[in-house]
């Protein structure tokens, strides 16, 4: 496992932030999901060893998160959400120079520098000032001072936050090139759930400082329940209290569209029964491919 | 194939564990000082008084040679601990020590909170005290560049151009004064000014707030002084402290009459306070937002 947190706790003050969280993560790309207040960065900041949880304890490639911080961020590349940059320095630079700062040579730092820049596409601006970048070249920058002295685990904090469609698709190919061919595991912590879809394998959604679901994205979306959409005619509010009173999860989109999480132990004739009891038509009826939204939304309990 | 093209490459080398991590944070600040507008002028001229007393030293080994020059003012020229702490505690050279720390130190701090890369230093291999080594490093080289190498240098050509070691013999306290005077107007200075960077994110208010507090405390001073006519108010000043501290380094008595040690103390304390709140400041915005 890369990534292995036991039992971890962690308050600020009288508010908890993570109330044990269990995790294991391994191979490959995985999504950090979670609404806001969920513990998403609280985790993140005690995975870099910003933070020391209250209790527990956790590995990361084997090494330890409270006493081994160091090795730690030797073997992980870290993109923040913010914009990051020092005035002043061109693009080369300031690769080189968190390369330097996390233990390369400085040659050596300098030349990857170059490669690193080339290959998230800022080549031929490389020697332009950072400040004069647009939104989407910052988060390329950002992504090059994370990959520059080759992680093994590299932290993605938003990676596509500001970016317009087009920047967004080739930093997101970018993602999936790293974390599918190049041997580098990628921790995506992201609010656009098919940017995770996109690059990710696996999944943990984070609710009120717990694990509220982990595992591989596809699994999830089939184990844990089924999702239906259907249009019908009727009295369409007494159909979704008695869809409820089933223990269905109900949403109604703006189409009128409504979207039925079925728990595991009813089956399908079960809602043609309750619709027949409340003598509503249904027009449309197809088992839905469940996307990650539903996932998370059934999982989270939030649209 | 061209290079955009080759796709992501694994580095082959390993990370080494620096004996230094600070060291690039102070060579990228140097380098970034540089670039600064007015800074090599600002920089050229604190290092004229280093100039003009280097000739001094010269023409005090000369006198004869200068005496048409000078007529019946050698007492000036005379090169003993005086003429050091006159170098020291001169006011234009303290006044263009803040220049440079102004031009070269007020957005070390701040514009790495302003620009939210704190959160990428410390995501490395870096403790705390390395970042404010680093930065504290910028400030030192300037500074020393002031002070420690013109006082060595002073003394050296005094052994140049007299050819003997009498002076040294003479004054053997002085290569020490000058090394500690140097590490006191460094350190402090060097505090100071790292710990208004740390209080904003803006550079030109941290640039206006080392001018208003350096120049304000003598304002202080002097008026108070104005006022009571006790010298005791020259504590209120960070100019007549360093003063006071850099004669008694010297062995001159200083400026003021007031023992130099309070004023020691109050440089400790004020630079304590500051390494204090840097280390709680730099602590609170080491997270990732």
């Amino acid at each position: 496992m890369n990534i292995e947190l036991k039992d971890i706790h962690f308050s600020y003050g009288p508010v908890k932030a993570l109330d044990g969280v269990d995790l294991s993560i391994g191979e490959g790309a995985c999504g950090l999901l979670g609404p806001n207040g969920a513990g998403k960065s609280t985790l993140l900041r005690i995975l870099l060893g910003f933070l020391r949880p209250g209790r527990g304890e956790g590995r990361i490639l084997g090494r330890d998160i409270l006493h081994d911080q160091f090795a730690i961020r030797r073997l992980v590349g870290y993109m923040p959400e913010d914009d990051c940059l020092i005035p002043g320095l061109d693009a080369v630079t300031f690769t080189a120079y968190f390369g330097e700062l996390s233990g390369m040579p400085r040659q050596e730092a300098m030349k990857r520098a170059h490669d690193v820049l080339f290959y998230v596409g800022l080549g031929e601006a490389r020697y332009r000032l950072i400040e004069t970048y647009s939104a989407g070249m910052k988060q390329r920058i950002k992504l090059a001072q994370a990959l520059v002295h080759d992680p093994k685990l590299l932290f993605l904090d938003e990676p596509t936050s500001n970016l317009d469609p087009q920047g967004r698709r080739e930093v997101l190919e970018l993602i999936k090139d790293i974390s599918s061919k190049k041997d580098i595991q990628v921790l995506i912590s992201s609010h656009i759930l098919s940017d995770i879809e996109f690059t990710c394998s696996n999944v943990v959604i984070l609710n009120k400082g717990r694990v509220a679901a982990q595992g591989e994205i596809q699994a999830l979306k089939q184990v844990d329940y089924s999702l239906y959409e259907m249009k019908i005619k009727g009295e369409t509010e007494t159909f979704i209290r008695s869809l409820r009173q089933g223990g269905c999860r109900v949403e109604e989109t703006e189409e009128g569209l409504l979207k039925v999480y079925m728990p595991p132990g009813l089956q399908r004739d079960g809602l043609f029964r309750i619709a027949a009891r409340e003598n509503i038509q249904i027009r449309h009826f197809v088992r839905s491919q469940t996307s990650l939204e539903d996932l998370f939304a059934k999982t989270v309990g939030v649209d | 194939m061209p290079i955009s093209e080759q796709g992501y490459r694994h580095w082959p080398g390993t990370l080494v564990e620096r004996r230094r991590p600070w060291a690039p944070i102070t060579r990228l600040g140097v380098k970034l000082a540089f670039k600064r507008k007015y800074f090599k002028f600002v920089l050229g001229l604190s290092l004229l008084p280093a100039l003009i007393f280097s000739v001094g030293v010269y023409i005090s080994e000369k006198i004869e040679d200068f005496k048409f020059m000078i007529r019946g003012r050698s007492q000036f020229l005379t090169v003993d601990p005086a003429y050091f702490k006159a170098y020291f505690t001169s006011d234009f050279l303290l006044f263009m020590m803040v220049m440079i720390m102004v031009l070269a130190g007020a957005g070390l701090i701040a514009d790495d909170l302003k620009h939210n890369s704190l959160q990428l230093y410390f995501a490395r291999p870096l403790r705390k005290r390395d970042y404010l080594l680093g930065k504290m490093g910028v400030l030192s080289f300037f500074l020393l560049l002031q002070t420690l190498l013109p006082g060595l240098l002073f003394f050296l050509l005094k052994l140049i151009f007299s050819g003997s070691l009498k002076f040294f013999a003479q004054y053997p306290g002085i290569p020490l004064a000058v090394v500690v005077d140097s590490l006191v107007l460094t350190v402090f200075f060097g505090l100071y000014t790292l710990f208004i960077s740390s209080l904003g994110r803006n550079r030109r208010f941290v640039s206006i707030m080392l001018f208003l507090v350096y120049i304000f405390s003598d304002i202080f001073f002097g008026v108070f002084f104005g006022i009571f006519r006790r010298p005791v108010f020259c504590l209120l000043s960070i100019k007549a402290n360093l003063q006071q501290v850099g004669s008694a380094l010297f062995g001159v008595s200083g400026p003021y009459d007031v023992p130099w040690i309070y004023s020691a103390l109050i440089l400790a304390a004020l630079a304590g306070a500051a390494a204090f709140v840097l280390l709680r400041k730099i602590r609170g915005v080491e997270v990732i937002r």
